[in-house]
Formats: structure tokens, sequence, C-alpha cells
């Protein structure tokens, strides 16, 4: 199935050159969680970042479904 | 004593009369520094239902016990007073250079009072402290105003000032300092407008005595440190400041976009922080001691919005940006120029625009009224509404009122997005419901530095928090507005502190604020002890609020009434009546919102 990871900022640079804007599709597994798409890339998962699935906070063992959008972000202050 | 000074500066514009005076230690110690000293001396000296640009309102800069110490971004200072645009009162924070600049004057807290009958800046060396003419600064930008400055007084001096905005009294004036650093919201620059003070110069070399400078220069290393680590992975904050914020919010579908009609923005990318830092960065620019340094100077190089500066910051991309449907990043930065030269609070400059757009594609105001179209996403009107506001002419005299104002003039209330008529921040609160409940009980209005809990509901700092949920809102509203009451009377910033002076649970403790606190001060405070002053300090901020008849907690119909339309958080609203009683409760307050009289007595304020 296909899904998307977008990245922003700093992770950005873990994404692979076809991504557009952050944005990169995959092609996946059933069963693929949000944790096992966000791992596939080469960032930090520590206590700053933040991983939302289609903008909603969820669990990381989620499993995805068709069209879905995992975003990661990097934050240690807001705006 | 150690930390503070325990010195204050009285100056009374009326008569040229300039006095110190000793704070009490004990006053110093009960209320913190900054905000609390301020709002004590507010509350006992000032009647709340003063007009607020009448010689009658107070002004006041508040340095916190933190600043011009060893402490990582001990560099903020607040400016209080009562706020022309919301009625209630004004409390606005800023870094830069100039507020450890004035602490090492020898004083905590400048207090303005009265009216100059003429121009006026103050200049402070130390001992030295004259009111000197300021009539050839008249009309200056808040650039040409601290070049001329620092030219007839020393190189060494910093300058906060007002611009043209402030001067001509629009509502949404701020005081500039360091040129970029900006005390934005409600109005003070108009107060100060109002009073004729034109700048504060200050200069000189009294460092406040440590208690334990030893312990206090180790704890600030290794906090330092700790920040550093951060950074060294790549931190955002230094690369890109808070514009990378927008991605975030446009994620979440809470990034206002035009005028809050919805809360994601089809161009987010050309407006993002990755198109300003490939296309205008130049370098990062740090307040005093900061370790994080998220300042940015930036370069449009050429073309028709050529021009050079800080930001823009989040909040400017936000409300000037998608708040206005501006997606030509090269006028948006410019506008963000303009805004800090002129000497303004982007969020409400650019909400208010974003008003008036939407009553202009309505037809609720005409181009003739205006002068010219005023549709959403028209960058180059944006920018000539600027101008206008900042100089009070044509239909910049009614977008100088601000949006509440200009929506009620023409007959359409329902279109501005304010609390106490103040233009919200950039976090749709129908898709972070915390936010709505800080927004309806602020006691400054809608603002994000009340109590910013987007640092939970949107950022995971500490701990993710779901935005959409209002179960233990709350509890999380409450503890944040103390704790953000307490940033900003130590002298902290916001940024740094909460993650780096806060233990990491979702009860924020400020441990290592008060042991910053207690190594400067030796005051000899327990974490419980300056949370229960922070209480103190936001409760007392209530009963002037209480006082200056601004009392119903709400929100404006937008956020109650129509559901977002697009996004995560589509077909939501704000579900304000599940939070508010809770609320209420938690604070000690009646259900009205009064804090109760045993409250009062449980905190030592005057009943």
């Amino acid at each position: 199935m296909m899904i998307r990871v977008k990245l922003i900022a700093n992770y950005r640079e873990a994404l692979p050159p076809e991504a557009k804007n952050g944005v990169v599709e995959l092609d996946v597994p059933n069963g693929t969680t949000v944790y096992d798409a966000i791992s596939r890339f080469d960032i930090p998962l520590d206590d700053t970042s933040v991983i939302v699935l289609n903008g909603l906070t969820v669990d990381m063992n989620t499993p995805l479904v068709e069209g879905d959008m995992v975003t990661a972000f990097s934050a240690i202050a807001g705006g | 004593m150690y930390g503070w000074h325990l010195k204050l500066l009285r100056v009374n514009l009326t008569t040229k009369k300039i006095t110190t005076e000793d704070v009490d230690p004990k006053i110093a110690r009960d209320y913190l520094g900054g905000r609390g000293w301020a709002i004590h001396y507010l509350y006992k000296e000032m009647d709340p239902m003063a007009d607020a640009l009448s010689p009658e309102n107070m002004l006041i800069f508040a340095t916190g016990p933190l600043t011009a110490t060893p402490a990582p971004t001990g560099n903020r200072y607040m400016v209080i007073t009562k706020s022309p645009l919301t009625g209630a009162l004004a409390h606005s924070n800023s870094g830069g250079e100039f507020p450890t600049w004035m602490k090492r004057t020898g004083f905590d807290m400048y207090i303005f009072e009265g009216k100059s009958p003429e121009p006026v800046y103050l200049f402070v060396n130390e001992d030295q402290i004259e009111l000197r003419p300021a009539a050839h600064l008249w009309g200056k930008d808040t650039h040409e105003t601290t070049d001329i400055l620092k030219g007839e007084t020393s190189q060494e001096a910093r300058v906060a000032c007002i611009g043209p905005a402030g001067e001509n009294l629009a509502l949404m004036a701020a005081i500039m300092n360091d040129k970029h650093r900006a005390a934005a919201r409600s109005g003070v620059g108009a107060v100060m407008g109002s009073k004729n003070l034109k700048a504060v110069v200050a200069m000189g070399n009294k460092n406040p005595a440590l208690h334990n400078p030893e312990g206090m220069r180790n704890l600030s290393v290794s906090t330092s440190k700790e920040v550093g680590v951060d950074v060294k992975k790549g931190s955002n904050m230094r690369i890109y400041g808070t514009s990378y914020v927008p991605q975030v919010t446009n994620t979440l579908g809470i990034l206002p976009t035009r005028n809050f009609l919805q809360g994601t923005f089809e161009h987010v990318d050309k407006i993002d922080g990755d198109a300003l830092k490939n296309q205008y960065l130049i370098r990062h620019t740090p307040c005093y001691r900061c370790p994080l340094s998220c300042g940015r100077l930036t370069e449009v190089p050429d073309g028709p919005y050529k021009g050079k500066g800080e930001g823009p910051e989040y909040e400017t991309i936000s409300s000037l940006g998608t708040g206005c449907g501006v997606s030509n990043l090269a006028a948006l930065v410019k506008a963000n120029y303009l805004c800090n030269e002129y000497g303004m609070d982007t969020i409400t400059t650019g909400m208010t625009i974003a008003a008036a757009m939407e009553m202009y594609e309505k037809g609720y105001i005409s181009e003739e009224i205006i002068g010219m179209p005023l549709k959403f996403g028209d960058h180059d009107a944006m920018i000539a509404m600027i101008k206008l506001m900042a100089y009070n002419e044509g239909f910049g005299k009614e977008l100088a009122q601000g949006s509440y104002r200009l929506a009620e003039k023409y007959g359409h209330p329902e279109i501005a997005v304010t609390t106490r008529k103040q233009e919200f921040p950039g976090y749709d609160p129908r898709g972070s419901q915390g936010m709505g409940l800080l927004y309806a009980t602020s006691n400054k209005g809608a603002s994000h530095m009340e109590g910013d809990v987007a640092y939970e509901e949107v950022f995971g700092v500490p701990v993710k928090e779901n935005p959409l949920t209002t179960e233990g809102k709350p509890e999380l509203v409450r503890h944040f507005e103390n704790s953000f009451a307490l940033m900003d009377s130590s002298g902290l910033c916001v940024f740094v502190a909460i993650r780096y002076a806060f233990n990491k649970d979702r009860m924020i403790l400020p441990l290592r604020v008060t042991e910053m606190m207690n190594l400067t001060t030796g005051a000899n405070y327990t974490p419980e002890e300056v949370m229960i002053a922070a209480d103190r300090v936001y409760t007392l901020e209530r009963m002037f609020l209480m006082k200056a008849g601004s009392t119903e907690d709400t929100l404006p119909h937008r956020m109650l009434h129509e559901p977002l339309p697009d996004g995560p958080a589509k077909g939501m609203v704000v579900e304000l009546d599940k939070m508010l009683p809770e609320f209420y409760k938690l604070r000690g307050w009646d259900e009205k919102g009064v804090p109760t009289k045993e409250k009062l007595i449980e905190l030592g304020l005057p009943v």
C-alpha cells in the first residue's frame, strides 16, 4: 500500500532526493505501523521528536492504511 | 540582598521629577521580580479604570532577578501598563541586550508616570539620570532613533524606543529594543507615545551581586551545555528560529489562514522556514547570553521588497502571511521589517488587516472606504495598509484601532477573532482546546505568552498532549499560566526555560529555575514557594482586570460556532463550557471568574 511520510525542517536532511517539499511516497506492506514507517529514516527519535498520523496524536504502534501521512519533527521550543 | 538591586527609578514626566526608591525585601521575595513586582506597584498605585492613554496610566519597565546574571537567557524584561487596545492589563516581554543593560544601570525597574509636555527621552548611566529633549527624534523610525541616540550618548548604550506607530497612538504599537526585539503586544508603544516618551537609553556597570557566584556560574554552564547538545544535534531553533512552525501547525490544521476561515494554507511551502533559509537567511543573531540563538538576520537583496533586518518569526508568518493569505515571501519579510521599523506588533497588525480583507471580500467595507481593493493574498495592499496604520492616515486610522473596533464599526463584530479585543496568535484553538481556554481566560486578552500550552499540545515539550481533547486541560492551563508568570518575573526566556529549567513531567516543575533564583538571590525558595508566588502574581493581575471592568471570559463567535472546515480538526469548535467551570474551581475563583476572598487571603493579597 502507498503511504506518505513528511519530515519537517532539520529532519528533511534524512529524506531521499525524490522527496518534494519534505514529502516522500512509500510502498509499504500491510501491517506497517507509524513507528515502522518513521524508523526507515535516519532521524534521532528522542524526547525532542514529535510524530503524528494525519495530523493526529496517536500511539506509535497504530497500523497504517492506504493514503496515510506520517509527519515527524523535532521541537525544543514553540513559537 | 543579592540578585535584585532592590532599587527602582521613578520618573514623573509631567513634573520632570526623578526619584530613586528602595524596594521592600519582603515584597521582592513575595512577588519574585519583573512582572510580579510591576503588578504589585501598578495595583497599589494606579486606578485600574484610568484611561490607558491618559497621564494617569503608569508605564513600567521591569527586569527580573536573573536578568544580567550568568543564567542562560537571563536577558529579559517586561513592559507592564494598562493596555489601550484591551482596557485590561498589558505585560509584554522582550530580550536582546537592552534589558541586561537596563539592569546594569543599578535599578531593577523604571516607573514612568504622567505625561511630558514635549517629546523627551530618558538617559540612564548609573547615577547620571536625565530626561533629554527628543523633538529631533519625533517622526523617526526605530532604527534611525536607535542609531542617533547611540551616536549622541555612547555606542556602549542600548536603546528601547517607539517608532511612528507609537507616536501616532496606533493601538498595536510596540516598544522596540536593539532595533529588532519587541515588547510587542497590547499597544504598550502607544502608552509610551501618549507620554511623549520617545526612548529609554541605558548603560552602566552595576551587575547585580550574586549570593553564590560560583554555584550560579557552574549551574549556568551546565545548563548551557545541555542546550548545546541539542543545538549540535541540529536544533530547529538555531537554524530556523520559530519559522519551522508553520509546517507543524499546518500539519495539525491549526495554522490561522485567511482570518481563521481555514486551518491549513495551501501555499505553506512558499513561506516556511526552508524557503526563508534558502532564500534570505544570512546568519543567526542571539540575544545576550543565549546558547539557543534563535534570532536570525535576513536580507531581501533586491527587488521591490529589498531590505535587511531580523526575522520573520512564526507569529509574523501566521498573521501577516497565512492570516492574510499572503504567499509572497519577499513581501512578507518586508512587511516584518516595516513593522519593526515603525514599531508595531505583527500579530495585531496582521490579523487586523486579515479581518479587513475578509470584510472587503464579503462586501462589508467598500473599496472606496479603503482606498484600494483589499483581497486576501494581496501582498502589496497589505504593505500599503501597514504604512497607513503606522502614520494614522486614510483607512489606516480605522485599522490602527485593531480588528475588534473595526468589525464592530461596520456592523460585523463576528469577524473579529479577538478576546478582550486583542487578536489571536498563531494557534487556532478549535484544534488546540487548551489554547482556547487560555485565550478565553487570559488576563491580557488572547496571547500565547500568557501560558503557552501549545508547548505540550503542539510541540510535545516536555510531553505530547492530545490537542483535540478537553480532559485535564483546565489543570494544565492553570499550571502553565502560573509557570509563565514565574518565567516573566524571573528574567528568563521561555524558549530555554521550559525545556531546560523545569523538570520534564507533564506538569512542569521549576526545579532549576528555583535553584537559579536561590543561587542568585539567597532567598532560599522551595519550588512550591515560587509557584505560590507565581499564583499570587497571576491572581493579583486578575484583580486588576476585575477592577478595570473587563470581566467576561469568552471566545469570539468563530471559535464557538463556526467549525473548522479543513484539516485534522475539521468540524471542531472550542468546547469552552466543558473546561471553564473546572478551571475557575482549580484557580479558587467563583463561578464568574472572580478570585474568592479565601483565595486572596491564602495568597496574602489585599481583600
